[in-house]
């Protein structure tokens, strides 16, 4: 990763990732202020770039959270100098109040917003277009369609929000962001940062109409620019059969499946890479020269929407269209593309056969629906996986329907069988104590199921401390279990408030969770996940208590546990004692516990360790009704 | 074979991206055009990663290979290179198959089972092109850890026939990645255990 | 998987936990890691799928099997089979205060301790605190007298002897209600030849019974009668008196019995067993006599314990008046018959 700030890699091609070509990008056009907060497929660009950090004369930072990030950012923009943010779309919705009204005041330093979608939610609590913002906000953007458009466009993208002195929106997807690709960089420049306020300049968005004009005007600009841009471009035949539109990565799956089918002279595929505004000359002189058209691209049909409403506008212009894509049918509505989808909706329409159907079959009927799934679970060691019980614990005992209002993290896997299904709600950042607040007001009305609320340490700062403010103030009954494991976990580790280290490495003094509910007058304590029946009794004293009470879950990740020595113990079963699946036992440690160092011998029909995957915490000897289930101190 | 299309499936942190990586860097030394599709995102808690890597002379592909068109297969787990097959493998399919199952959650608590491996083998066999099915987890523990395996694999990869690698070219990847010389050369035996499975394999 | 007919933790969920007629005799609790008792109620901590189960075999409140002792009147009628029938009670008048009536049990219990015919008791213990009584272990009369005095509650005591079973204890002796002898007693049946249970339980003393509250009820009644604890004594006086009596450091306090009734647990209203007829030897009340108990002696386990606490002098017997042994017939002959009443109203 570091090789790629090295001069000596300039105009040499060196395989990088989509988002260490964006991170490349803005260092190439010079930007000197990055922050963000991590999320999945994002985090790798703020990450590549704090290494280039340690080489060159830039600030690199992780924000408690996304609008915080926006905000700074904008900072070093209105200061005159070039700055980024990065962030994958539920980030988005975080900023979009300041995003908005940035849009209306305007910026001076080129300023970038990327965001990073996730189709088909494969790492997210939802599968949201952040490009919608770009009509929102009023503010241009970009999709690249591969590592190295993503370079370019990353790079060209201050100049054009320099251009308009607006912020600009540059939208990348998982499957472009984690791609590598080989790329061919360019120069560094020299990093000249003098950032200076001007005071006679300042940013604010009165009076809104004219604000609002303005926006639409730079708007405007943009458009006229994108007319030539060499991010769009046209490949197929003068008058094809079908006109392909496309943006972004579903640009990839279109051109490789013109070139399987053989349709190249039949079909035409136009790349967008600027998608708002419409480059509209361009457009309509290639609507012109197709009747039946065809939209792909990733999330929601933005693009298609808008060549549609544009279309509806030129009317008899260029006449009568049939227009496919996700409003038709012919290309799904939710989940992600991919080159099969691409390949049938083509298949179709131009009658061609594509699919190895005799191998298809001829594996289905050896496979069957033999294989299992395979189920998502906190690692070995998770802290996690013992706060939970814990939980489940307190609350069978308390034996009142109560249950568990969950956020955003590992933990959130609480919802399912490794948490033992104890979390019922899992929405935004910060949500499960907003929501708690709520659930602790509803005694007056004969509400006296306990409930408990789950927090991460970073998600408890990032949108976290709102709610137990709130919780405070209006006097809820919420019983808030901070988990704190040292750690961001869930996204790659990345250092927050709480950790003590900046994303540069600067030492710093924690954010200490505790302090933080004294000083609110809240109450706290501290118990250990890996001491399940203790920590169940004392969650358990505390939920027959009222009021905002904070109870303080510590014990680091077992992955850090893991780097930093490992765990202390290494495991056995007496398999005299273990009573498998007998009346006594029912596979309690397999069945329930679930941790996947902990296996089944089914021949032998006993527990069994599984040395490569346990790592040694120990916890599960606790559950054993036999104690068949021993600790080894390692020496 | 252009572009050669190669699929790398397995378990969550069993090393799938780094092994992409390595030969996505090892292919541009040697002036191709690569692209890595990599699919993760929850997957160091458990779940299955998939890494589609496209080699080419002529341009850089899409990151996803298309329907029944990956010519190779490195599977570091059994379970999981059996479900892709009947989307991605086709007759002509060459697989490399690790033996050893990581059992998923839901298997060890008893609410599914996991096939027996001897069916899974067979399987792979009769779906495929040809199967090389490798006792590689046995042989990364004596090496010095689980982690060993997608070396073992690696090496093994680069013997097969219409593979436009060799061992020496990863060898000159992994001097980039591991600066003490033990490690070095541990990971170099591992590269040469699994050529030599290949060489020596018996069907 | 919530089939009626399924014989494993199933059962006993759909027929008695959710049923609401659980009598918290403990007997489920301490032998798997899936129901625990906790502040007097038993609560289903997961499901379990394992059949045969011991639960569903165990529980007092599962319909009573064609093996079950009483099933009918039995050869002693009305009271159950016994070799002896006497009034008791400690001939210590310390002792006697502070236990419930004559001090029978506590003496026993506490002789049992002293001389090795048991190595440990199961009792149930006073409650501390919020929390509702429960099972504990005493090993000598300290220990014992601090558990002396009727709850009139359920307290899941027999986790407790689960668990020192678990343990490998062996030589326990168990004082607990009648449907907790009947527990013990399907245990002994449910087991193979050489029974772990008829090993480890040397001891049987029941206490008579007609029906027991249920402890979390009893707990907010206190409190909305603004009665502070702990509590020291509980009683309920022979007729014509019709109270419930609490007594705490702050003095004595009487409630009518007609607001006690409601806080008795529905699973009582099925007991057909008011005398513990599955115990060695039984103890209650003697009406007209606070200080003395009247007591059943069934087994010759039980005999030879009296007959050694009468010779150490701890324990003085006489003959119990003819009309008192008609009453108690005639008591728990109406147990029976409501016990059937209410069997047969719910099939």
């Amino acid at each position: 990763m570091m090789e790629m700030i090295r001069e000596e890699w300039e105009g040499k091609e060196i395989l990088l990732q989509g988002n260490e070509a964006i991170a490349r990008g803005a260092l190439e056009a010079g930007a000197i202020f990055y922050a963000g907060y991590p999320g999945n497929p994002s985090s790798e660009i703020i990450e590549t770039l704090a290494e280039a950090s340690r080489e060159l004369p830039i600030y690199v930072e992780w924000s408690t959270n996304e609008k915080v990030a926006l905000e700074a950012a904008a900072a070093a923009s209105f200061a005159g100098c070039r700055a980024m943010a990065s962030m994958k779309q539920n980030g988005v919705n975080v900023v979009s109040d300041f995003l908005t009204n940035l849009a209306l005041s305007g910026t001076k330093g080129g300023l970038v917003l990327v965001t990073c979608d996730d189709p088909g939610g494969i790492s997210s609590t939802n599968e949201e277009d952040a490009r919608l913002f770009a009509h929102l906000a009023g503010i241009p953007l970009l999709e690249p369609a591969t590592p190295q458009e993503a370079l370019h466009m990353t790079r060209w993208a201050f100049e054009l929000s320099e251009k308009i002195q607006n912020i600009v929106l540059l939208r990348s997807v998982s499957r472009l962001s984690h791609t590598r690709s080989n790329l061919r960089m360019d120069k560094l420049p020299d990093f000249k940062a003098a950032p200076y306020f001007d005071p006679k300049v300042p940013f604010h968005a009165f009076p809104v109409v004219e604000k609002d004009l303005a926006r639409r005007e730079k708007l405007k600009i943009a458009g006229a620019l994108f007319e030539n841009s060499p991010f769009n471009f046209y490949n197929g035949p003068v008058s094809p059969e079908l006109l392909i539109i496309c943006s972004g990565c579903a640009w990839n799956y279109a051109d490789e499946a013109v070139e399987i089918l053989g349709l190249q002279n039949r079909t035409g595929i136009l790349k967008l890479g600027t998608t708002w505004p419409l480059p509209n000359e361009l457009v309509k002189k290639h609507l012109k020269t197709c009747d039946r058209v065809l939209f792909v691209e990733e999330i929601e049909p933005f693009l298609e929407n808008n060549v549609k409403a544009f279309a509806a506008d030129l009317g008899k212009a260029i006449g009568l269209k049939e227009f496919m894509g996700k409003a038709s049918g012919h290309v799904p509505l939710c989940g992600e593309l991919s080159p099969d989808i691409l390949l049938g909706v083509l298949g179709k329409l131009f009658d061609k056969q594509w699919q190895n159907t005799a191998f298809i079959e001829k594996t289905a009927a050896i496979v069957g629906d033999r294989l299992p799934p395979r189920e998502f679970g906190f690692c070995p060691g998770c802290p996690h996986r013992g706060s939970y019980y814990a939980i489940k614990t307190a609350l069978a005992w308390d034996n009142r329907n109560g249950f568990v209002s969950g956020d955003i993290g590992c933990y959130s896997l609480g919802l399912f069988p490794t948490g033992f299904n104890q979390v019922k709600s899992v929405h935004a950042m910060g949500s499960g104590l907003g929501i708690s607040c709520g659930y602790g007001k509803l005694e007056k009305f004969g509400f006296d199921q306990p409930v408990i609320t789950v927090i991460g340490d970073s998600t408890l700062f990032h949108a976290g401390l709102p709610g137990l403010i709130n919780a405070r103030f209006n006097n809820a009954d919420i019983l808030l279990l901070i988990l704190d494991n040292s750690a961001t976990a869930m996204t790659g580790f990345q250092p927050h408030p709480g950790t003590g280290t900046t994303l540069m490495g600067d030492k710093t003094d924690p954010v200490d969770p505790e302090a933080l509910c004294r000083a609110l007058g809240v109450s706290v304590e501290v118990a250990d996940p890996y001491d399940m029946k203790e920590a169940a009794r004392t969650i358990y004293r505390l939920m027959q208590q009222a009021g905002p009470r904070v109870l303080i879950m510590r014990r680091k990740c077992a992955l850090i546990q893991g780097r930093e020595g490992g765990l202390p113990y290494i495991m056995h079963i007496n398999r005299d004692l273990c009573l498998g699946e007998s009346c006594g036992c029912g596979r309690y440690c397999t069945r329930i516990f679930r941790c996947p160092g902990l296996i089944w011998d089914k021949t032998a029909g006993k527990a069994q360790i599984d040395e490569v995957i346990c790592v040694g915490c120990g916890i599960c000897a606790d559950i054993c009704p036999q104690g068949a289930i021993l600790r080894e101190e390692k020496a | 074979m252009d572009p050669m299309n190669l699929i790398i499936a397995g378990v969550g942190g069993q090393g799938n991206v780094l092994a992409s990586q390595i030969i996505g860097r090892a292919a541009v030394k040697k002036g191709f055009m690569i692209t890595i599709g990599e699919t993760f995102g929850l997957s160091q808690r458990g779940g299955a990663v998939m890494s589609h890597i496209r080699i080419s002379k002529e341009k850089k592909y899409g990151p996803l290979i298309p329907p029944n068109r990956a010519h190779f297969i490195i599977g570091l787990e059994p379970l999981e290179t059996l479900r892709i097959i009947e989307a991605f493998g086709n007759e002509k399919t060459i697989v490399i198959a690790n033996s050893r199952p990581i059992h998923p959650l839901n298997v060890i608590a008893g609410d599914a089972e996991y096939p027996d491996p001897h069916w899974i083998k067979d399987a792979l066999g009769s779906a495929c092109g040809r199967l090389f099915w490798l006792n590689a987890t046995d042989l990364a523990l004596d090496l010095g850890g689980p982690i060993m395996l997608n070396m073992i694999l690696l090496g093994a990869f680069c013997a097969l026939p219409g593979v436009p690698l060799e061992i020496p070219d990863v060898e000159e990847i992994l001097k980039t990645i591991f600066s003490e010389p033990d490690k070095l050369s541990a990971n170099f035996e591992a590269l040469k255990i699994g050529r030599d499975l290949i060489l020596d394999y018996k069907f | 998987m919530e089939l009626q007919h399924q014989e494993g933790q199933a059962k006993v969920i759909a027929h008695v936990i959710d049923a609401g007629i659980c009598v918290r005799c403990g007997a489920c609790v301490g032998i798997c890691p899936y129901f625990d008792c906790f502040n007097g109620k038993i609560v289903v901590m997961e499901r379990c799928y394992a059949e045969p189960s011991r639960c569903a075999q165990i529980c007092p409140r599962i319909a009573y099997e064609p093996t079950s002792p009483i099933k009918n009147d039995g050869a002693g009628g009305e009271i159950g089979e016994y070799l002896k029938v006497v009034m008791a009670r400690s001939s210590d008048p310390g002792i006697r205060n502070a236990s419930q009536y004559g001090g029978t049990v506590s003496t026993l219990c506490a002789h049992a301790l002293e001389k090795g015919f048991i190595e440990s008791a199961i009792l149930t213990d006073r409650g501390e605190g919020s929390r509702a009584p429960g099972g504990c272990v005493a090993k000598d009369q300290t220990e014992v007298l601090s558990c002396a005095g009727s709850r009139y509650a359920a307290s899941g005591s027999l986790s407790e002897m689960n668990r020192a079973v678990g343990a490998g204890q062996k030589n326990l002796g168990v004082i607990g209600l009648p449907c907790q002898m009947e527990a013990i007693a399907r245990m002994e049946r449910a087991e193979p030849k050489e029974s772990l249970m008829a090993e480890s339980v040397v001891l049987k003393i029941g206490l008579f019974c007609t029906w027991a509250l249920d402890s979390e009820q009893l707990a907010a009644f206190l409190k909305e009668k603004g009665v502070v604890g702990p509590v020291r004594k509980f009683d309920i006086p022979p007729p014509p008196a019709d109270e419930f009596s609490v007594e705490t450091d702050k003095g004595r306090e009487v409630f009518p019995l007609s607001e006690v009734r409601p806080l008795i647990q529905k699973g009582c209203a099925f007991c057909q067993d008011m005398t513990a007829e599955l115990a060695d030897i039984a103890v209650g009340t003697v009406e007209g006599r606070e200080d003395w108990n009247t007591v059943l002696v069934r087994t010759d386990a039980g005999l030879s314990l009296m007959e050694s606490a009468i010779a150490d002098g701890s324990l003085e017997i006489d003959e119990l008046p003819m009309d008192h042994l008609n009453h108690l017939k005639a008591a728990a002959k109406g147990k029976r018959q409501r016990g059937k009443q209410a069997g047969a109203r719910s099939s």
